[in-house]
């Protein structure tokens, strides 16, 4: 029943509190970010959220995409107009470089507008999240001509970009890939089958370009023989005009739990004479291009995680509000309340809403560091976030798709069993949120990502400098006054202990003990992503208190971010000693039976 | 004290809205004079007369006036204003449209939609779509009002006053009207209706709003409304719509058919009598307004209630 | 030929507005405001006339705070080609308003005036009149239908019954009803390039006007609350309730 409004109120604190908008704003070419037009841009975008994506979520749910004659795939009714409205507003083109038609604004400006759209229509936004992510790497690896070919219809977003990584025998390990490219002249000929190609074929653009690993004649076994061509659906003529179709079709597509608004195609290459592909960058190099951009798109997949977790609070706080069920324990002798009185309803709400704000504290913070990392004039500073960006990536991946599920989770549980029932809309979104915890990467990939590569090579530095800084904080936050604050500080306090203990403990036994290390690396993750997101909530609390504090702010929303934040400390700061048990101990008993045993 | 009320006539018959704004004018104590200018409408000048509780009638009768333009009609009253501590208009489209170009050219603030005389300079008004209500006081030597017709009970007949005729203001020339396309129906005016049956999106098509719901309102001689959402579907014509920026309505009896109950609706009907919602979606907000909530699928549950009323 | 358009900064109507306890007024302490709805129909008409090569120039102009700025970058965001404030900190009633863009008008000539038929938060629905009547104008107030030809504008009205259509002697001053149009949600280019756009500051006094309020607010009250009724079962009790007990149906 509840429509989506766009929670602007928390987007523009995170954004100008947490991750310092204006900071960003110095940045050479991000001057156009200024806090007015950012505002003004957030309104709009809050606007065509909820009057244009918002409302065939549901109805794009329930119909979802057909799979007709000729290869061709509809979408779910009113997508392709909703689609033609947001890229007709230049939206798709936010972050993109001005000369290829872009705004070139800032990623830190576009993070809440990605947001907004992934709440009001997950499924639908994807096709925008994929493009972005094509349109990534041919600005990184492409040659000059493939720019000028593709980039200013996909930026405009009159053609969709995807990303062929998985075939059916190399999911995680892309090693397996075995998709061939034959050299012909000027391009190659791709074969071979690509799987959960997400928007790989639809009806709302006029072009669709393909991003492909596969392998040329002579490359070397493994990732070091993966290369990246791009494959268009339609051959693009010299003069810019749409060819011939290329040997590139959908064969097939998934049946899945949720996002039933976006495709997931089967493609098949070289059906008959060969799809035409054309290298980008240079051979064998593919696999590391697309580690470049998986780290954009891990990104904003851990928005969806902060952005279904908002969508479903909505949702539950709604019907909380409304649904009249029993008394209220602190009046029984009084008249039949409304079941947001109930206190374990209250644990629930307060939860999500913890959850939530928390996660996009975290990704907010994350994402201007990826804006310092590439703009920051002096180089140590730009290394300084550039680490920093690396280290959160797989944290804020991980922890916000976990928490988007289990917070969608939750608002079907505040529901109860009109929860179960498809009609009220709780349930569409913890299936949409399933998949967040999987693509680009599952969380146990994140967690090995962030205990090997972002923990363990470099000996923990990045770990332990952000440490350092939750550190001063609690300093800071000892000098603050209230009950709140100190509980607050002290339960920050024992997480940042336990998380700092962990890491300590991963560095020294990653390679001696590597079973014990990578069984606890998801437990690792957790942690992590509680007292990151810990941390970011004081910070939050001590800025609202001063703000209340220096008069003029809106009362009611810093106390509740002191309250909410007072709550995520004994709600889930409080699980990090716990979460410290289980990543040093839980490889013990995880590793003891044998294959046969289970 | 002496209060002019102008009055909104088709020519024969006064509107009932002005009923009602007499009503308003005669809490304000004082005489009460009604104006009624159009062309030809000596008829409706004689039906004013009648009405209880009014002193004189002043009559217009000019070629001009047969359009009811608001800039013509404006100049007319303004002639007369000198004369009055209070004007009064219904607030519809009709009032509305005058009685702000009057105010103006007196340099008086204008006091729209009352609901309640609180004292002679002392007015209620709903402002934010009904959800307060204002108590204002003015300062000005003469009120420009317009009143909400559904605040005040339409007043009653019994009175003989006389009727005089006076000079016609000037023709501006400003505007001409082209044409009008009004709905026709048999049905009472919507704002004055006793009963309103009023549907929602949830009657589904154009087709399906006037298959069950004329019968109904046949049957109960009641006006037929519409949500918002049915209007711009294009189930209903536009002038049915119901809500705050549509009509006002305070009928005795407020059925409310496939109608989620948006506040822009409630705003527009929750001062009915009695309001029965009928609704498949037993968490509609219009059964957090409803006197008697029946849930179920209206294309049953109407035929059935039609059917009942026999 | 120049069209204004006046555009009012209002409480978003997404807000529910609270009374405040002491019933001085509502509360509108950090509340979200917008563009009044109905400005911004008349809004995206200006903008339509002048795509359709009938109007040259689009002036947007705000009467209010400093903030009404915000409200004149989403008029030129949406298409309108400067924005023209008339800054005061004081309550501002519709008859000063009127008398405000009765100034502009005389400075800016323009031949159509457009705006909502009335904002959202006092719902008065009556400057568009008042500008009319001080300037001497034909009005056309809640146009669903507006064709402009030569020096005169046809505007279709929403009356009580049904529609009409009037023909105007340009100048004229035309109010918008919500089915005028369905206004565009801005280009995010076109915010950007909005901010770029000349917007002039002036204040009440450099047009001579006296703007001091007229009507008083003596309380802001709740309205009376409806209750939920009860549930029933099927339509032979509905009709028995109907008769018997609400005795509304004979």
């Amino acid at each position: 029943m509840s429509d989506y409004i766009a929670p602007l109120q928390d987007i523009r604190f995170a954004l100008n509190e947490l991750a310092g908008l204006a900071r960003i704003a110095e940045l050479p070419g991000c001057e156009e970010a200024t806090p007015e037009m950012v505002d003004a841009i957030l309104d709009e975008a809050a606007k065509i959220s909820a009057g244009v994506l918002a409302p065939i979520n549901k109805s794009g749910d329930a119909e979802g995409c057909k799979l007709e004659p000729g290869f061709h795939v509809r979408t779910p009714a009113g997508c392709k107009e909703a689609y033609r409205q947001f890229i007709e507003g230049g939206w798709n083109g936010l972050n993109f470089p001005q000369e290829f038609g872009g705004q070139g604004l800032p990623k830190l400006v576009a993070t809440p507008v990605m947001e907004m759209a992934m709440a009001a229509n997950l499924g639908l936004s994807l096709c925008s999240l994929l493009t972005g992510g094509a349109i990534e790497a041919l600005l990184r690896y492409g040659t000059d001509a493939q720019k000028q070919t593709y980039l200013p219809n996909m930026i405009a977003g009159t053609w969709s970009g995807t990303m062929n990584l998985t075939e059916p025998q190399a999911g995680s390990d892309l090693s397996l890939i075995r998709s061939r490219a034959q050299p012909e002249g000027e391009h190659h000929r791709i074969y071979g089958q690509k799987i959960f190609i997400t928007h790989g074929e639809h009806d709302m653009v006029d072009n669709i370009i393909h991003l492909v690993l596969a392998r040329t004649p002579d490359a070397p076994e493994g990732v070091k023989g993966i290369s990246l061509f791009v494959v268009p659906k339609f051959l693009v003529n010299a003069d810019g005009s749409l060819g011939r179709r290329n040997d590139v079709r959908c064969v097939s597509l998934e049946h899945k739990l949720g996002i039933h608004t976006s495709p997931t195609a089967v493609l098949a290459y070289g059906d008959e004479e060969g799809a035409i592909g054309y290298l980008v960058g240079a051979e064998n190099r593919g696999l590391e291009y697309m580690f470049v951009m998986m780290n954009e798109a891990r990104f904003a997949v851990g928005l969806q995680g902060v952005a279904i977790a908002d969508r479903a609070y909505q949702h539950a706080v709604a019907y909380a509000k409304e649904r009249i069920q029993g008394k209220d324990l602190a009046n029984p002798a009084g008249k039949s309340v409304s079941i947001i009185h109930h206190p374990d309803i209250r644990r629930m709400l307060m939860s999500m809403r913890a959850l939530t704000e928390s996660t996009r504290a975290v990704a907010y913070v994350t994402g201007a560091a990826i804006d310092r990392a590439h703009g920051e004039p002096d180089p140590a500073a730009r290394e300084a976030a550039r680490a920093f960006a690396d280290f959160m990536i797989p944290i804020h991946k991980g922890w916000a798709t976990e928490a988007g599920v289990e917070v969608a989770n939750l608002g079907i549980q505040v529901h109860g069993g009109m929860g179960f029932v498809e009609e009220t809309g709780a349930a569409q979104y913890l299936r949409d949120a399933r998949i967040t915890t999987i693509y680009e990467g599952t969380t146990g990939i994140q967690a090995n990502d962030l205990i090997g590569r972002k923990t363990a090579r470099e000996g923990g530095k990045t770990a332990k400098a952000i440490i350092a800084q939750m550190q001063g904080l609690l300093e800071q936050l000892a000098a603050a006054p209230g009950g709140d604050m100190q509980a607050i500080r002290s339960a920050l306090a024992e997480a940042v202990a336990a998380f700092e203990s962990c890491v300590d403990w991963i560095v020294a036994n990653f390679r001696s003990d590597t079973l014990a290390v990578h069984a606890g690396a998801v437990p690792f993750l957790k942690l992590a992503g509680i007292v990151c997101g810990g941390w970011q909530m004081a910070r939050a609390a001590l800025i609202a208190q001063q703000q209340l504090a220096a008069g003029g702010a809106d009362a009611a929303f810093c106390s509740a971010k002191i309250a909410t934040t007072r709550f995520y400390a004994d709600t889930f700061l409080a699980q990090a000693a716990g979460l410290r048990h289980t990543v040093m101990c839980t490889g013990a008993g995880a590793m003891a039976l044998t294959e046969q045993q289970f | 004290m002496t209060v002019l009320v102008i009055a909104e006539h088709d020519g024969a018959l006064l509107k009932s809205a002005t009923l009602n704004t007499i009503s308003a004018a005669a809490k304000l104590g004082g005489d009460i004079h009604v104006l009624v200018a159009g062309a030809g409408c000596g008829a409706a000048a004689a039906a004013a007369a009648q009405v209880a509780g009014v002193a004189k009638v002043l009559l217009a009768d000019a070629a001009h006036y047969q359009d009811q333009g608001a800039e013509n009609l404006a100049a007319l009253v303004l002639a007369q204003a000198g004369a009055y501590t209070h004007l009064l208009l219904p607030a519809t489209s009709f009032g509305k449209n005058i009685a702000p170009r009057v105010a103006a050219k007196l340099d008086v603030a204008q006091i729209s939609d009352i609901v309640s005389v609180e004292a002679a300079d002392t007015f209620v008004r709903p402002i934010y779509a009904g959800n307060a209500l204002a108590t204002v006081k003015s300062s000005d030597g003469v009120k420009v009002i317009t009143v909400r017709s559904t605040a005040f009970e339409a007043a009653g007949q019994g009175g003989s006053a006389p009727v005089e005729a006076i000079a016609a203001g000037p023709d501006l020339g400003l505007s001409r009207l082209v044409g009008r396309e009004l709905t026709k129906s048999a049905r009472p005016e919507l704002a004055a209706a006793k009963i309103v049956v009023s549907g929602g999106r949830g009657m589904g098509s154009a087709e399906n709003y006037s298959k069950f719901l004329d019968p109904i309102a046949d049957k109960l001689n009641a006006a037929l409304g519409a949500s918002r959402a049915a209007v711009d579907a294009g189930y209903a014509p536009n002038d049915y719509q119901v809500g705050q920026t549509g009509k006002i309505v305070a009928p005795q009896l407020y059925l409310a058919i496939g109608i989620s109950g948006a506040i822009q609706h409630l705003a527009g009907m929750k001062d009915a009598k009695v309001i029965v919602a009928i609704n498949k979606d037993p968490d509609a907000p219009i059964f957090q307004v409803a006197d008697y909530g029946l849930i179920g699928d209206l294309f049953q549950l109407v035929p059935q209630l039609t059917a009942e009323l026999g | 030929m120049r069209v204004l358009v006046a555009v009012k900064r209002v409480v978003d109507y997404n807000v529910k507005v609270r009374v405040k306890a002491d019933g001085t007024g509502v509360d509108l302490a950090n509340v979200k405001m917008s563009m009044n709805p109905f400005d911004e129909i008349a809004c995206e008409e200006a903008v339509r006339l002048k795509e359709a090569g009938v109007a040259t120039e689009v002036v947007a102009v705000s009467c209010g705070v400093t903030a009404c700025q915000e409200t004149l970058r989403s008029a030129m965001a949406l298409g309108a080609d400067r924005g023209i404030l008339v800054e005061s900190e004081a309550e501002l009633q519709p008859l000063a308003v009127a008398k405000l863009l009765q100034a502009v008008v005389n400075k800016e000539a323009p031949q159509l005036v457009l705006l909502g038929k009335q904002a959202i938060d006092d719902d008065s629905n009556q400057v568009g009149q008042m500008l009319a009547s001080l300037m001497g104008w034909p009005q056309a107030t809640f146009a669903s239908k507006v064709v402009i030809a030569g020096d005169k504008a046809s505007v279709t009205r929403e009356i009580d019954g049904g529609l009409e259509t009037l023909e105007l002697k340009l100048p004229a001053v035309v109010t918008s009803d919500l089915r005028l149009n369905e206004p565009r949600y801005a280009a995010l280019p076109s915010i950007m390039k909005a901010k770029k756009k000349p917007l002039a500051v002036i204040k009440p006094s450099d047009l001579g006007v006296d703007v001091s309020p007229r009507l008083s607010t003596l309380k802001v009250a709740e309205p009376p609350k409806r209750s939920a009724g009860v549930r029933v079962p099927d339509v032979k009790q509905l009709v028995d309730k109907l008769r018997n007990e609400a005795k509304v149906l004979p």
